[in-house]
């Protein structure tokens, strides 16, 4: 028998409880209690002008906040027809990079390292590993420098607007900073084999996986939205027709579905579905974890989310070699206001964030809607723990609990995000 | 003894813990001068029965927020406001004081009742006597650190009082009324070094309305440059929602 309640889970974003109670080897109950307060986002942008909307909705997630700002812009330009220069595009990916440094060094190092070295947090590793916490701060600092450099500052950049930018780097701090970013291969391949080394359980999720994909890129800037199992590629925009969003009693967040099915977001379903478009320093990183894709089992997030650092860095450095040569401007473009709707997606460290907007003529927001990666991966977690738990039910109460907590933080959650 | 010190949130984007673990430089020295009771976002462990020193973020949305900052200010010594959402109310306050039920039928149309025990957003002080105050959506970890150092050293809260225009002047930015742009610059609390403007982008308010700000005086500005005062009101509706400065 084993029954467990924890409250307010710790090194996630946002407040949630977990409720597991097996008993008989019978589970009687799985519920992941979301009890982050609502912030109705989505009703705060109505009749709001447009471009109130990606300053406004950037603040439902202080981690992957570049991604709600580009992920909002998009959406808005894709309603009132705006098309944007290479140059732009190129800086808008560094952003969203910088978050997935910034963020995958805080998930991996201070949110869920603590738990396979047996501490409560990474704070004690400073004085008896120093190397490893020394480690995780460049791998955090160089990810937050990443999105200053583009977007004037590490949580919430300032200069992403509908059209392109209204400001960006000189060449000399681009180009320095590719240096920086080669210049931690080391300590992204050190990352995978550190969690390469930690022993997580075999477990394979029943959920489907969706993830961008697209044929030039390993997509995190847009794409369509493919489906591993199903084998379907639609376009991202269209996600209101796909996604199935449900309120369930016990969550302040709502549940998602595709085709009835609860399913799974975020690293692991980027590596099965883009896996071969690694570069070659992420290619090395795989092989260095040992993993074979395709594979099911959530509690390999945090190793791909390591492959994905190493893969990010070398990409990033390609990026702005290309920025350095091109030229060009990242000026906003000119547009005129027109009534539209318009959706997009990106990659957000965790999974991929939606947003859709109606504009009116006036240019007025109509309608908005989001749905973010943890929103999306909630009924997969709560179907993992209820299969995962009979499986490790006989351990030690202390073992089981964080067991269960493991699998939940695989997942990278951000309760925040997931009600906004 | 080093005092304890709790990291405490309610609605809000985590944004400026997130801050406080990017003090990558400083963090761990921090951490040598305090005891980490709690921090829900870093450490496991369970909030503790005694505490010195409560960081707060997020803004008051809750009756569960409301009696837990009853019982932060009873056991706290210190109190610090982190944030424009536990400092003004912030981008949840947009919400504002009227028609919640309207907006939690549109997100969440019939069916279970979730998000229960909802409440029109507060900042901090709606509630409880605030000690220090750090501004801005996020905080700067700079001011972050000068201000834990006056907490640390017993030294008194200090905000600036004036408005954001002065810093402008300073890194000589060209004014977003001279091309006939709105900026809440002109009443917005000094104090980030204006770091938005210097980047192309107005100012809009995170930081609060500052003490010494003139509103009559600012719209007029306003309308004298082409911007419809209309326009600056309802650009204070971000940030500033909750704030009594509306015509």
């Amino acid at each position: 028998m084993a029954k467990l309640t924890i409250e307010h889970v710790a090194r996630i974003e946002g407040h949630g409880n977990i409720t597991v109670d097996v008993t008989d080897g019978v589970v009687r109950e799985v519920r992941m209690d979301i009890v982050e307060p609502a912030r109705f986002f989505e009703s705060m942008v109505v009749g709001r002008r447009f471009d109130d909307a990606p300053l406004i909705t950037s603040r439902i997630c202080g981690i992957c906040s570049p991604n709600h700002v580009v992920t909002s812009i998009k959406a808005l330009e894709a309603a009132l027809g705006v098309e944007v220069s290479e140059r732009t595009k190129l800086l808008r990916k560094l952003l969203v990079y910088g978050s997935y440094l910034q963020n995958h060094a805080t998930h991996l190092y201070i949110l869920a390292a603590p738990d396979y070295v047996g501490l409560p947090n990474v704070f004690p590793l400073a004085e008896s590993h120093p190397e490893i916490v020394q480690r995780a701060l460049r791998l955090k600092k160089l990810g937050n420098d990443l999105t200053s450099l583009v977007g004037g500052r590490p949580v919430h950049p300032v200069t992403a607007v509908v059209g392109g930018f209204t400001s960006e780097p000189d060449t000399d701090a681009l180009g320095a900073f590719r240096d920086l970013l080669l210049g931690v291969a080391g300590d992204a391949l050190a990352t995978v084999e550190m969690f390469a080394s930690f022993r997580v359980p075999e477990f394979e999720t029943a959920g489907e996986m969706l993830a961008l994909t697209s044929d030039d890129d390993y997509a995190i800037y847009d794409g369509d939205t493919a489906a591993l199992d199903a084998g379907w590629r639609r376009p991202c925009a269209e996600y209101r027709e796909f996604i199935g969003e449900t309120v369930v009693g016990h969550s302040n967040a709502k549940h998602s579905t595709v085709g009835g099915r609860p399913f799974l977001v975020g690293s692991v379903a980027r590596a099965n579905v883009n896996g071969g478009k690694l570069n070659e320093a992420g290619r090395a990183a795989l092989a260095k974890s040992g993993l074979t894709l395709p594979t099911r089992n959530p509690f390999h997030m945090n190793v791909l989310q390591a492959v994905e650092l190493a893969d990010a860095s070398a990409r990033c450095a390609g990026y702005i070699e290309r920025l350095v040569e091109m030229g060009g401007s990242s000026a906003p473009e000119a547009f005129r206001i027109r009534a539209g709707e318009g959706g997009s997606a990106t990659e957000a460290p965790r999974g991929t964030l939606y947003h859709s907007y109606g504009v009116d003529d006036d240019g007025l927001i109509t309608h908005g809607d989001v749905i973010t990666p943890t929103a999306q991966n909630l009924a997969n977690i709560e179907a993992d723990m209820r299969a995962f738990a009979p499986t490790v039910a006989d351990r030690p109460a202390g073992e089981f609990a964080l067991l269960i907590e493991e699998l939940v933080r695989s997942y990278d959650p951000c309760l925040s995000c997931a009600v906004h | 003894m080093a005092p304890r010190l709790v990291v405490l949130s309610l609605a809000s984007d985590f944004g400026c813990q997130v801050q406080l673990t990017n003090m990558t430089a400083e963090l761990l020295d921090v951490l040598g001068l305090v005891e980490l009771s709690y921090w829900q976002l870093a450490t496991s462990g369970h909030m503790p029965p005694d505490y010195d020193v409560a960081i707060v973020e997020g803004a008051v949305t809750t009756t569960e927020h409301v009696e837990l900052l009853g019982r932060v200010r009873e056991t706290a010594a210190v109190v610090i406001a982190i944030g424009a959402c536990a400092n003004t109310g912030g981008i949840p306050g947009i919400v504002g004081r009227e028609d919640l039920e309207g907006r939690y039928g549109a997100v969440y149309g019939p069916g279970p009742a979730v998000a229960t025990g909802r409440r029109a957003p507060l900042p901090l002080d709606a509630f409880i006597k605030v000690d220090y105050h750090v501004p801005g959506c996020p905080i700067d970890t700079g001011e972050f650190l000068r201000v834990l150092s006056r907490v640390l050293l017993g030294l008194s809260d200090r905000v600036p009082d004036m408005t954001m225009c002065a810093s402008c002047k300073t890194n000589e930015t060209v004014c977003f009324f001279d091309e006939g742009r709105l900026c809440l610059g002109l009443v917005t609390r000094a104090g980030c070094g204006a770091r938005c403007t210097s980047l192309g982008r107005a100012c809009t308010g995170c930081r609060g309305i500052a003490p010494d700000a003139n509103l009559a005086s600012a719209r007029e500005i306003a309308v004298r440059a082409g911007v419809p005062a209309a326009a600056m009101d309802d650009a204070l509706r971000i940030y500033n929602a909750l704030t009594e400065v509306h015509a």
